[in-house]
């Protein structure tokens, strides 16, 4: 080992004499080692016809348009899309706004993993260990740094720590095993249940069919039997008199209610006014917390509020509201207090009573059916519901009835079981077996919780209620780029599936509060961090053996490569 | 009935509208009404009325103030005497000491005080216990130096006047008329300012009260005259003062002090910041297109301030600069009382036959305080920046801030947690931004108690601090003059028990509220509080704080929520007895150098420059940090008002100056908050700032292409950190201004005399005309000369005195090189300015059309006081017939070789020279000392400039070398 360090010393200083295919140049990673073979010459990588002489290579100097000749400095690090531009001949539009080919210094961190870090992070005079833990990236000493190689402390200390969460992720992945039977057994448990209720939705359908054609055959029976008019025109027009005296008091009743609801509404439109004055001129740089919740409180009020137009319904009002005989939909009483006169009806039943049995029954038959052809075709006046109902057809409609209700509750059910079923859980339906399970943590002045398919919470320290930061409505997916920490909470960096929770409780200035759950895997369920990335807009960070996925040992291996 | 059904729908439906459009657009403007206009002032109608009668009188205009000659002395450089000012007809007069002085600078001081306060033979109204004198303490607080009187000055008295002739060379010369009284400064045979020259002196003398107006008011005897009182003296504003629902008992009663100055021939003043108007001041009486109400002095929280107004704003300096072709004049009005001052401009032609030829304007300003002395500074320049050294000579030059200070700040109000802030730090890191500071405001705090940290959001500012420490980066936290009144807070305790705390007019301790709700203030005018203040600070006193903490002070005017005007009383009694009135606008710098002073001594031994950030200031404030303009608006107008202001304050000798990014109130558009970081490049002082109910809006947030155009903004400013730390060191040793505006670089460019929307960065070259309205894709650029320009970015040339329209898409800042200058710069990204401190230069030589050019860097450690001991390097770099020299301009101490050595790897790392002549194509190596170097010569697409390649030199920076091209 050693030996092989000296040569590369060596080849570094007197070039191109003593090559080694080990001696990559420092920085450069091993998926880059083919471009720098050459003992004698360098080709920038994505610029084929600039050729420099080995010894350019790591001289602190930038000679690649793409920053290829300085992979193990920070020479090149003006060579960005961040940083201003610059003239840079050879580059693809001339300037120096270009991403340069290397992904950082190769840091080969022996006895760990190694790793790239930032050109810019080269020579700083900053101990980078959590990419570097080998400090060679602070080879330069500047400003007298000193970076010992850590790998070895680091690595046991990874291991330990690696080790600790391999155990975690066999309890975290043995959880999800048990959350995935859960969730299995749930669907095939609702899906019986539905089987089940359609079954029983089939049933009732035939049935309410069957009761319906019944109640169907009674009424109409039951229609085509003649109702005398009992009614007397004496009596009739008493009830006209006292009917318009009633509705006159009603109608004064309403106009007074009119008004009162007038007054009332002034009253609202001023002190809307007011408090909408008092919230644009308050002064919030003041940002007391009395003025702020009274403010806040108005701000939902405003929000909340529908504007309904209630023009025509003022209108109707307005119309019922006049006298009858002002009004075009008005009563005309005077046609209700006189007498009326005698009906072509009443001589039909009159006339009956002259003709001889047999022919009287037959024709009774006949006009029986004539009155419920003419009340089925809308001629005649259907009296089923003027008067009272017999009792076989009470009894067959209230048959009739339960059923059908027994039969729509049932296929409300089923559509609710169905709408379950076809619902997404995430992956492999797994957030199925969480559902109505509820996570909270201590944040600061907070604590908040989580429930997992439904909502999420704030809940502050310093009293007052609680406040709905969102309900569940999809899953979705993010690229996050966090730090895990030594005890394996944190998200990490990669595509993470995210729970979206959206319209909370509005917000001061701002949005309906909302909030993005994004989900890693851990042993148990865990709130691991909420930040309020934006205005009421959230974050949260959760650890669940739901989302762990058997590891294929792919970054492990590369690593031991190195070992 | 319906009729009215119906109409209370329509008024309805006008109402809830009225109400929605309230709810959504939230109209932010400035509440006039908690503010005074010149009329609701006392002593500003007063000396509004006195001028508008001296006009009314014109040449029979009596001026009642006379210096008697038989009581003058000269010696050693002071004209001594006495003002008679005739108060009636009787002829009775008070005596009004003078005192002129010719100061060994070149500058000329006049004092003018009342005798009777001076031997406290008054009394006062209502057992108040107010001091009895004028005050006369402004000097202690704002004068740190240049009052030697001259040696060489001489004088010459007949029976009307006295003149002295002092300055250089006796350059100078002032005219003392004695009746009535009056001064003409000259330089040579030239009258430049002129003071009492309108006769507008107006020495409020005490008078007791007395109730003789009674008998005037009965029986509608209005036509009956008063003889104690002239007839148009109005003595309603004399007494007790209302506004706003709070009385001032005035127990000194009127007391005003006010002067005409007059610079014939003038046509543009600057100066006396704060006002958010343009850099070359407008009139202020009435005409179309002026303010209506004179500038105002006096210091206040102003919420949602106005932009082009001539309204008071958070601090005040009373330095004014007039300005003509090829002259420059200044005044300093030292009172710390509310000022206000009137500017008018009247064009009067030379000569009547001329017919306008030659016509020329005077600007004519009228300065009146509330209370104090006259007390005026005459600067005869004759160059704008012998005047700003000169008034930085007596109120001292710019702290030479610590590196990071000039680097970029990230603030809001406000960070949550102690996480929270370890979360921005992080990923300013992981994209790659750099930032050196990130601010706590006041929610940090245990329930607004200061020294304290919130216990739930902040359990652990050690840690906090310590991630923040491993990339050099800082934090500042806020700390203002408002102490809880509370139970169980040891600081409030210890104000009270120390009575250490400001007065009312009762003698008892003040209580107003901000911030904490219900709040004491510290009075810094007391030595005292300051030792206690100091004590505070210490690391084992301040728990949780550590040597990467740094202080902003805020609400400093003081700003007092239920006070008058958000201040405080003006009978309120400060140390010594002084009234509030008297020291209001020195007020805010008193606490702003008690924090500095306490980050001086945190710990034994400890040598770091302090770094306290301020928002109330007066004349002497840049000695203690930089300030910042208040809480501006996230507006495109508010983004085009900040140069202006801080052009204005950088030739106030307060350079150390710059405007939120952003904007405070309200969400910027994400093209408003790009064009922002761009503009804020190029602020001194750079950090972006955000109200607390605001959306977040770290640059990592905006998304592309805007971060990464912000980004390439914030490391613009980064690799020129060596050019603006230059530019603070000339300002910390000669008072230029860092960012300059054209009639300081081109005093006799006449066209260039009010441009404020673009200016140079300190002396490079570098002329930057930031873009500051919507949808901008190029901007008019003036250019003041004959010189070649080049665009910073890709050397496209521009050349010809006159507006030239520069390309401005959005990732775009017009910044043009003049040629001639040499740029040192660092092109390597870093996380902190603190990590770039090894990092090789970039030299960048801008070839003049002469083919010379020339430059200076200045490095120290950026952060200790070891430059006073010649810690430093100080180089001058000369390009001359092809060589291009670096020499040292530094002065040796006695740390210079000890720092040099910490220095010595620290590199050139390129040489770029833009506007590279032809014949060094042929070039492949150039001569660097003993060695030689590799070079390219690149010719330039047309319209841009050829640009000639010094690859790795090795060259140390702080050794003298030369390259031969």
């Amino acid at each position: 080992m050693k030996r092989i360090n000296a040569i590369v010393l060596l080849s570094t200083l007197t070039a191109p004499v003593l090559a080694a295919d080990s001696a990559r140049p420092r920085g450069v990673g091993p998926e880059f080692s083919k471009f720098y073979k050459d003992v004698e010459s360098f080709t920038c990588i994505s610029h084929p016809s600039i050729k420099l002489s080995r010894t350019q290579i790591n001289d602190d100097y930038c000679d690649c348009p793409d920053g290829s000749d300085e992979p193990g400095t920070a020479a090149c690090t003006y060579l960005s899309t961040y940083s201003p531009p610059q003239p840079v001949p050879g580059a693809p539009d001339g300037t120096s706004n270009i991403s340069i080919a290397l992904p950082g210094f190769y840091c080969k961190n022996r006895g760990h993993i190694p790793n790239y870090i930032p050109h810019q992070f080269v020579n700083d005079g900053v101990c980078d260990y959590e990419i570097c833990c080998d400090g060679s990236e602070e080879y330069d000493g500047v400003g007298g740094i000193k970076c010992p190689d850590k790998c070895g402390e680091i690595g046991i200390e990874w291991k330990k720590l690696d080790e600790i969460k391999q155990k975690s992720m066999s309890v975290a992945l043995k959880k999800k095993e048990e959350m995935l039977k859960t969730a299995q057994e749930l669907k095939a448990a609702l899906e019986t249940t539905i089987s089940k209720t359609r079954d029983e939705v089939e049933n009732l359908q035939v049935r309410a069919d069957d009761l319906e054609r019944k109640y169907n055959e009674i009424e109409r029976r039951e229609r085509g039997k003649l109702v005398q008019s009992k009614g007397k025109g004496s009596k009739v027009t008493v009830l006209a008199g006292l009917a318009k005296q009633r509705v006159e008091q009603l109608r004064e009743s309403l106009v007074s209610v009119v008004e009162k609801k007038n007054a009332l509404k002034q009253r609202v439109e001023e002190l809307e006014y007011i408090l909408a004055t008092f919230k644009e001129e308050r002064n919030p740089n003041f940002n007391d917390e009395g003025v702020k919740r009274a403010v806040k409180a108005w701000e939902d009020y405003a929000a909340a509020k529908v504007e309904s137009d209630e023009s025509a319904q003022d209108r109707d009002i307005e119309d019922i509201s006049k006298p009858d005989h002002e009004s075009d939909d008005g009563i005309n009483w005077a046609e209700w207090e006189t007498e009326p006169e005698e009906t072509d009806v009443d001589a039909l039943y009159k006339f009956e009573e002259y003709l001889p049995v047999s022919l009287r029954e037959w024709l009774h038959k006949k006009l029986v059916d004539m009155r419920i052809m003419l009340v089925e075709n809308g001629i005649l006046a259907d009296n089923a519901n003027s008067g009272s109902e017999s009792k076989t057809v009470t009894t067959s409609r209230q048959a009739f009835q339960s059923v059908k209700d027994e039969h729509s509750s049932k296929a409300a059910s089923l559509s609710q079981f169905e709408k379950d079923l076809e619902k997404d859980f995430g992956p492999s339906d797994v957030f199925r077996a969480l559902t109505g399970h509820c996570v909270s943590t201590d944040s600061g002045e907070y604590e908040y919780e989580l429930c997992w398919m439904d909502k999420t919470m704030q809940k502050s320290k310093k009293g007052g209620g609680n406040t709905g930061m969102g309900k569940f409505v999809r899953f979705d997916k993010l690229e996050v780029d966090e730090e895990i920490g030594a005890d394996g909470k944190g998200v990490g960096q990669g595509e993470r599936i995210t729970m979206m929770y959206e319209n909370g409780q509005h917000c001061w200035n701002g949005p309906n509060r909302q909030t993005t759950v994004v989900l890693a895997c851990y042993e148990k369920d865990e709130i691991w961090k909420v930040v309020e990335q934006e205005k009421c807009m959230y974050r949260m960070d959760v650890g669940t053996p739901a989302v762990c996925e058997k590891q294929t040992s792919g970054k492990k291996a590369e690593g031991k490569d190195e070992l | 009935m319906h009729v009215s059904s119906n109409l209370s729908v329509q008024r309805t439906a006008c109402l809830v509208l009225v109400a929605l459009s309230c709810l959504f657009t939230p109209a932010i403007s400035v509440k006039y009404e908690n503010f005074k206009t010149c009329d609701q002032a006392g002593f500003c109608k007063r000396n509004r009325q006195y001028a508008d009668r001296a006009v009314a009188a014109g040449s029979s205009w009596d001026v009642p103030y006379q210096i008697s000659p038989d009581t003058l002395s000269w010696k050693n450089g002071l004209l001594q005497g006495t003002i008679l000012k005739t108060i009636n007809e009787d002829g009775e007069t008070v005596r009004l000491p003078i005192t002129i002085s010719f100061l060994e600078s070149g500058s000329a001081r006049v004092v003018i005080d009342e005798e009777k306060r001076q031997k406290g033979e008054i009394g006062l109204r209502h057992n108040s216990k107010a001091k009895k004198q004028r005050y006369n303490e402004a000097e202690s607080w704002a004068i740190v130096g240049g009052l030697a009187p001259s040696t060489t000055a001489t004088e010459e008295r007949d029976a009307k006047k006295s003149v002295v002739k002092y300055g250089k060379d006796g350059q100078f010369e002032a005219v003392i008329t004695f009746t009535p009284f009056g001064i003409d400064f000259k330089r040579g045979a030239i009258t430049e300012v002129k003071l009492n020259d309108r006769g507008l002196l107006n020495v409020e003398h005490w008078r007791p009260k007395t109730d003789k107006l009674e008998p005037e008011k009965k029986g509608g005897e209005e036509e009956t005259p008063v003889l104690e009182v002239p007839a148009q003296e109005d003595e309603s504003t004399w007494w007790d003062e209302s506004f706003g629902g709070s009385t001032d008992s005035k127990p000194r009663g009127p007391e005003s002090v006010g002067l005409d100055i007059t610079f014939p021939g003038y046509s543009h003043v600057y100066g006396i910041p704060e006002h958010s108007g343009p850099l070359s001041l407008k009139e202020t009486r009435a005409t179309e297109g002026n303010y209506q109400d004179p500038y105002r002095l006096y210091n206040a929280d102003v919420f949602e301030y106005i932009i082009d107004s001539p309204m008071t704003l958070y601090g005040a300096i009373p330095f004014m600069q007039a300005h003509r072709k090829d002259s420059t004049v200044g005044v300093f009005w030292l009172n710390a009382a509310e000022t206000w001052i009137d500017v008018i401009k009247e064009k009067e032609a030379h000569n009547p036959l001329s017919l306008g030829i030659g016509s020329k304007t005077d600007t004519k300003t009228h300065w009146f305080s509330e209370s104090g002395l006259v007390d005026v500074f005459v600067f005869l320049g004759p160059t704008p920046k012998d005047v700003t050294k000169a008034y930085g000579e007596l109120t001292g030059y710019t702290q030479l801030p610590q590196e990071f200070a000039i680097a970029y700040h990230q603030c809001r109000w406000n960070y949550n947690t102690d996480e929270d802030v370890k979360d921005v730090d992080r990923k300013m890191s992981k994209h790659q931004i750099p930032y050196d500071v990130i601010w706590l405001d006041i929610e940090y705090t245990h329930e607004k108690e200061y020294f304290t940290w919130d216990p739930l959001n902040f359990p652990n500012p050690t840690g906090m601090l310590a991630q923040l420490d491993q990339s050099e980066r800082k934090l500042v936290a806020i700390i203002d003059p408002h102490i809880k009144n509370t139970n169980n807070y040891h600081i409030v305790d210890e104000l009270k028990k120390k009575g250490l705390a400001v007065h009312n007019k009762d003698g008892n301790i003040y209580e107003g509220w901000c911030w904490p709700g219900s709040s004491h203030w510290i009075d810094c005018f007391n030595p005292a509080a300051i030792t206690w203040w100091k004590s505070l600070f210490q690391y084992s006193a301040f728990k949780g704080s550590a040597d990467n903490l740094f202080i902003w002070n805020d609400m400093n005017e003081p700003s007092v929520f239920n006070g008058p005007e958000t201040t405080m009383p003006k009978d309120n009694l400060h140390y010594g007895d002084w009234e509030h009135r008297d020291v209001h606008n020195i007020n805010g710098m008193t606490f702003h150098n008690a924090t500095y002073q306490a980050l001086l001594s945190r710990k034994k031994g400890e040598h770091k420059r302090p770094f306290v950030l301020t928002r109330s200031f007066y004349s002497g404030s840049q000695r203690l940090g930089a300030m910042w303009t208040g809480d501006n608006e996230a507006k495109w107008d508010h983004l085009a008002a900040a140069f202006p202001m801080i052009l204005n304050l950088g030739i106030a000798g307060y350079p150390f100056a710059g405007a939120d990014v952003g904007g405070f109130f309200g969400n910027p558009e994400k093209e408003l908050l790009t064009r922002w970081y761009q503009a804020g490049a190029f602020y001194p002082f750079f950090r972006g700032h955000a109200h607390i109910d605001t959306r977040r809006r770290e640059p990592y947030l905006a998304g592309e292409p805007y971060t990464g155009i912000i980004s390439r903004a914030l490391r613009l400013r980064y690799s020129l950190l060596p050019v603006w730390y230059t530019a603070f060191h000339i300002a910390s040793v000669d008072g230029t201004p860092i960012i300059r505006p054209h009639f300081f670089e081109y005093p006799s460019d006449e066209t260039g005399f009010a441009t404020d929307d673009q200016f140079f960065i300190g002396s490079t070259g570098l002329l930057v005309h930031p873009v500051v309205t919507e949808g901008a894709e190029s901007v008019e650029m003036y250019i003041p000369d004959t010189e070649v320009y080049y665009d910073y970015f890709d050397y496209k040339g521009y050349e010809g005195k006159g507006v030239h329209t520069i390309e401005a898409p959005l990732d775009k800042t017009p910044l043009l090189m003049q040629g001639g200058h040499i740029i040192p710069r660092k092109d390597r990204p870093r996380r902190s300015s603190g990590l770039m401190k090894f990092d090789p230069y970039t030299i960048v030589i801008v070839l003049s059309i002469a083919g010379t050019a020339t430059g200076e860097l200045y490095v120290d450690d950026g952060d200790s006081f070891d430059y006073e001991s010649g810690a430093y390097i100080h180089r001058s770099f000369d390009f001359e017939n092809g060589v291009l020299e670096s020499k040292n301009i530094g002065v040796k101490g006695k740390l210079t070789d000890k720092y040099l050595k910490t220095m010595k790897n620290v590199g050139v790392e390129k040489i770029i020279v833009v506007g590279a002549p032809l014949e060094w194509k042929e070039k492949t190596t150039v001569k660097v000392g003993k060695t030689e170097a590799s070079v390219e010569y690149h010719a330039g697409e047309p319209d841009k400039a050829p640009w000639f390649l010094v690859k790795k030199p090795k060259i140390a920076i702080g050794e003298d070398w030369k390259i031969e091209i």
